[in-house]
C-alpha cells in the first residue's frame, strides 16, 4: 500500500499534506507516529469518567494533529466534537463521539496496513 | 547571524500534543536547539530556566495545567515578553483568540494546518528581527557612552586648566562632580520637592565641574596668594562668579543647551548663602537654585577636606561637624540632612570615583529613560483602546434610544448620554442633580429617593434594580423603566461610589398592558369589575384590614327575564348596563362593585352603620325607570361583623339571603342573620 492509498483509505487529503510538509518521507514518518499518539485514549477515558474539560482538550489535540496531517474525515468529526465539548457536555456530544470513534478506527486501520506492508 | 555563533540558538516549543511538537521540531532542529514543554507550567519553568537565552517561543493555546494565554500572562507580568518573541500556533482561528493573543504581545500568529516552509520562514524572520533590535540597542548604548566620554573629556580639560592656574590638583573638579552627584541622588530620594531624572543628575554634575571657570581671569597673584586677601583683593576674587557666568552667557551658540543653563546658574550662584549673606547677588533661601546650593556645599566640603596653600586638610568627620555647626556658612537644612545621611559612606564613594564617571549600570538606566517613549506608546495604545470603547458605547447609546446615565457620589454628578440629554432637554453633565430644578421638574423626587433606596439595599451579587416611574419628556408625562446598578469599591463592596443605568421609554407598552389588564379585569357589557378580579380585591381587603367592618351584598335586578322576553335580549342588556352605570357612579374608591352573572351584581362596602340601612340605600339608588321599564332590585346581605371574614362563606351566605329575598317578591331585602 502506498502512502497515497493509505490517505485514500482514511479519507484524507494527500495532496494538501504533501504541499504543506513538502516531503513524502516526512509525511509518512508522522502518519506512522499517529499510532503512538495518546490523545484518543485520553479522550475515551475522560469521556467515560465524565471529565469533559479533559475530553475537550483531548478532542482539540486530535483535531489539531489531524489538521496538520490533513486527515480530513477524522478532522471534521473531531472538530465537531471539540465544539460540542467546548462549554461542557452538550446533547450532540455522545453521537459525535461515536462518529470520532468510527473515523479513528478507520484511520488507524489504514495506517496499520501501511505499516505492515512497509515493514 | 547564526553562522557567527558557535552554539545553536534555542527555541521553546510548548504544545500538549507530542505529534505537533515533533513536526515542528523536525522542521527546525537542524538549525536550532529545541526545548519542549507539554503544558503551560512546563513552558513557564523552561522560560524561567533559560531566560533570555531563548530566541523564540512557539506557543499553543489549548493545553492542560495552564493554557497559552496563562503563559502570556506570566510573561507579561515578569516582562519576559519584552525580551523573547512569541509566535502562537493554534487551530483556534476565531478573531477573538487572535486579537487577544496580539494584545498580550505575541509577534506572530500561525493557524493550523500550517505550511512547513512558512513556519520556518517566520521563525527565522522573527529571530533575525529581534537580534537586529538587540544589536541596535547595544549600538545606541555605545553611542551614548561615547558622547558622554567626549563631553566629559572636554570639560575635564577645561576645568583642569583653571585649576592648574590655581595650583590645585585635578582632584577638586573630580570631587565636586562626585559630591554633586551623590547629594543630588540622595536629595531626590528624601524629598518630594525635587525630582531629577538620572540624565539630569548626570548633566548637572557635569556642569558642576565648570563652577570656577571665572577664575581664569583672576590675576595669578591674587589667586595663589598664600596669606589672607585684602578687602580689595577679595572683591576681585569674588568676581570669578559673575565672570564665569558671563563667559557662558556670551557663548555665541549652545545658549539653549540645558548644560549651559545649569552651568550658568552654578557659576554665578555657588557662593550665595542660604541666609542671604553670600555673593554676588545676595540671594536668600530657595531663591538660590538648588543645584547651585549643592555645588556650594560640595565646594565647602572639598575645601575643608583638602590641603590648600593656606591650610591643612581636615578629617572627614571634622569637616562634616564644622559644616553642620554653621562654622562655614549657612546651608539649606535639607542639604545638611543629605550630608549627614550619607556621611558614613561619603569617603568610600569619593575614593571609588574613578576616571570614568559614568558606569555601565548608569548607562543602562539612562538608556532605559531614553527608551521611555516606548512605554508611553504602550499607554497610548491603552488610550486608543479606551477611546475605541468610548466611541463604541456612544454609538450604541445613540442607536438604542435609551437614556444612559452615570451618577458619581463624589463629586455628586450626573452624566447623561448625548442622546439622553437631548431627549430630556437637560445638559449632559449636571452637578448636584437632586438640587437641580430642571431635574426635579421632570422626575418626582420621591421616585429618585425610592430608586436610590432600592439600589442601596442591593447586594454585590445582584446589583441590578428595575424601577418604573413617570418622567416628563417634552411636557408629556411618560412611563419609563429605569434599569440601574450600584457601583461599589472593588475591595470594599459596602461602599458605594455611584450608579450606572439606563432609562427606556415603556409608555406605549405600559398603556397597552394597562388596557389589557383592564380588559381582563372588567366585564365588557357593564364596565364593572368581573367577579374573579373583584374577589381578589375583596380578599385583600378582608386580609389587610383586620378591624374593618364590611357588608357584602348580592343584588338581583327584578323582571329582567320578562324584559328580555317582551322587548328583546338587547333591551335587557341595556337595562343591566344602565343599572351597572348607576352602581359604578355611586361606588366610592374604597368600595367594590362587580357583575356576578346575568342580572346579578355584587357590592362590597365598608359599613359602620346598620346593615339593613346600607342595603336599603343601595337599593333605593338603583330603583327607577329605564325607557318604560320599572327597575327594582332584590338584595341579600351579610356582614363581616356577624359572619366572619371568610370570603367564600360570606358569598354563600349572601347568596342564600338573596334567594330568600327573591322569594318575598320584588324589591325585597334579607340579611343572612335573619334567614
Amino acid at each position: 500500500m502506498t502512502l497515497q492509498e493509505c490517505y485514500q483509505s482514511l479519507e484524507g487529503d494527500f495532496a494538501d499534506v504533501l504541499g504543506r510538509l513538502r516531503s513524502e518521507k516526512m509525511v509518512q514518518k508522522f502518519v506512522l507516529k499517529f499510532l503512538n499518539d495518546k490523545s484518543y485514549d485520553l479522550l475515551c477515558s475522560s469521556l467515560e469518567e465524565g471529565n469533559y474539560e479533559e475530553a475537550f482538550r483531548a478532542s482539540h489535540t486530535i483535531k489539531g494533529v489531524c489538521q496538520n496531517l490533513s486527515f480530513t474525515k477524522l478532522y471534521q468529526s473531531s472538530h465537531q466534537l471539540t465544539e460540542a465539548l467546548r462549554n461542557g457536555l452538550s446533547p450532540e456530544a455522545p453521537g459525535l463521539a461515536e462518529q470520532v470513534k468510527k473515523d479513528y478506527e478507520q484511520t488507524v486501520a489504514a495506517i496499520h496496513r501501511l505499516q505492515e506492508e512497509n515493514a | 547571524m547564526s553562522k557567527e555563533q558557535e552554539f545553536k540558538q534555542k527555541i521553546l516549543i510548548a504544545d500538549d500534543s507530542e505529534m505537533n511538537r515533533s513536526i515542528l521540531t523536525d522542521m527546525l532542529e537542524s538549525e536550532y536547539e529545541i526545548i519542549e514543554a507539554e503544558n503551560g507550567i512546563e513552558a513557564v519553568n523552561a522560560i524561567q530556566k533559560h531566560g533570555p537565552e531563548l530566541s523564540l517561543i512557539l506557543l499553543d493555546i489549548v493545553m492542560p495545567e495552564m493554557d497559552g494565554f496563562g503563559v502570556l500572562e506570566v510573561m507579561n507580568k515578569r516582562h519576559w515578553i519584552e525580551e523573547i518573541p512569541v509566535i502562537m500556533i493554534s487551530s483556534e482561528s476565531s478573531s477573538f483568540h487572535v486579537e487577544r493573543a496580539y494584545q498580550m504581545g505575541i509577534t506572530d500568529y500561525i493557524s493550523r494546518p500550517f505550511d512547513a516552509l512558512i513556519v520556518h520562514r517566520r521563525v527565522v524572520n522573527t529571530i533575525v528581527l529581534y537580534a537586529k533590535q538587540k544589536k541596535l540597542v547595544e549600538l545606541v548604548m555605545e553611542q551614548i557612552e561615547e558622547k558622554e566620554k567626549q563631553s566629559s573629556l572636554m570639560i575635564d580639560i577645561l576645568s583642569h586648566t583653571v585649576e592648574f592656574r590655581n595650583g590645585e590638583s585635578g582632584l577638586h573638579v573630580v570631587h565636586i562632580r562626585a559630591l554633586t552627584k551623590l547629594f543630588l541622588e540622595h536629595l531626590v530620594q528624601i524629598s518630594d520637592k525635587y525630582s531629577f531624572s538620572r540624565e539630569e543628575i548626570s548633566m548637572i554634575s557635569t556642569a558642576s565641574a565648570l563652577h570656577d571657570i571665572g577664575k581664569i581671569s583672576i590675576p595669578g597673584e591674587i589667586l595663589n596668594k598664600p596669606g589672607r586677601l585684602t578687602k580689595e583683593e577679595f572683591d576681585i576674587m569674588k568676581t570669578h562668579t559673575t565672570i564665569g557666568a558671563e563667559m557662558l552667557e556670551n557663548l555665541s551658540f549652545h545658549q539653549d543647551e540645558p548644560l549651559v543653563k545649569e552651568a550658568y546658574a552654578i557659576c554665578r550662584w555657588h557662593h550665595e548663602r542660604y541666609d542671604g549673606r553670600g555673593y554676588p547677588d545676595g540671594l536668600k533661601g530657595d531663591e538660590i537654585p538648588i543645584h547651585a546650593q549643592i555645588v556650594a556645599l560640595a565646594d565647602v566640603y572639598d575645601a575643608l577636606t583638602s590641603e590648600r596653600v593656606y591650610k591643612k586638610a581636615f578629617p572627614h568627620e571634622k569637616a562634616v561637624r564644622m559644616i553642620c555647626d554653621g562654622e562655614c556658612g549657612t546651608f539649606n537644612p535639607l542639604l545638611l540632612k543629605c550630608l549627614t545621611d550619607i556621611a558614613d559612606t561619603l569617603q568610600d564613594s569619593l575614593n571609588n570615583t574613578g576616571e570614568n564617571q559614568t558606569d555601565e549600570k548608569e548607562l543602562q538606566d539612562i538608556l532605559e529613560e531614553k527608551l521611555q517613549p516606548k512605554e508611553i506608546s504602550a499607554s497610548e495604545r491603552m488610550v486608543q483602546l479606551l477611546e475605541h470603547e468610548r466611541m463604541k458605547c456612544s454609538f450604541y447609546a445613540s442607536m438604542s434610544e435609551e437614556i444612559q446615565f452615570e451618577y458619581t457620589m463624589n463629586p455628586p454628578m450626573l452624566t447623561l448620554s448625548g442622546w439622553g440629554a437631548q431627549k430630556l432637554g437637560l445638559p449632559e453633565i449636571i452637578m448636584d442633580p437632586q438640587e437641580n430644578s430642571k431635574v426635579v421638574s421632570i422626575i418626582n423626587i420621591e421616585d429618585i429617593k425610592k430608586l436610590s433606596n432600592l439600589l442601596k439595599s442591593t447586594s454585590p451579587k445582584e446589583p441590578v434594580v428595575k424601577y418604573d416611574c413617570k418622567v416628563t419628556i417634552d411636557g408629556e408625562s411618560r412611563w419609563m423603566r429605569i434599569v440601574a446598578q450600584a457601583m461599589r469599591l472593588l475591595d470594599e463592596p459596602e461602599k458605594f461610589t455611584g450608579i450606572i443605568g439606563k432609562a427606556v421609554d415603556i409608555h406605549e407598552a405600559r398603556l397597552r398592558l394597562d388596557a389589557l389588564e383592564r380588559m381582563a379585569s372588567h366585564d365588557t357589557l357593564t364596565g364593572l369589575l368581573n367577579l374573579g378580579y373583584a374577589e381578589r380585591r375583596i380578599m385583600e381587603h378582608l386580609r389587610d384590614d383586620i378591624s374593618g367592618r364590611y357588608v357584602l351584598m348580592l343584588l338581583d335586578v327584578d323582571n329582567i327575564k320578562e324584559a328580555n322576553d317582551s322587548r328583546g335580549r338587547m333591551f335587557g342588556d341595556q337595562i343591566l348596563a344602565h343599572v351597572a352605570g348607576i352602581l359604578r357612579q355611586n361606588t366610592g374608591e374604597s368600595n367594590i362593585a362587580a357583575r356576578v352573572s346575568g342580572d346579578e351584581f355584587l357590592y362590597f362596602a365598608k359599613c359602620n352603620s346598620d346593615e339593613e340601612q346600607a342595603a336599603r340605600k343601595v337599593m333605593s339608588v338603583l330603583e327607577g325607570e329605564y325607557e318604560g321599564f320599572r327597575i327594582s332590585v332584590c338584595a341579600g346581605t351579610v356582614s363581616t361583623e356577624d359572619e366572619g371574614k371568610d370570603y367564600k362563606e360570606l358569598f354563600m351566605k349572601a347568596d342564600k339571603a338573596l334567594l330568600e329575598a327573591k322569594k318575598g317578591g320584588l324589591g325585597q331585602h334579607r340579611s343572612y342573620k335573619n334567614v
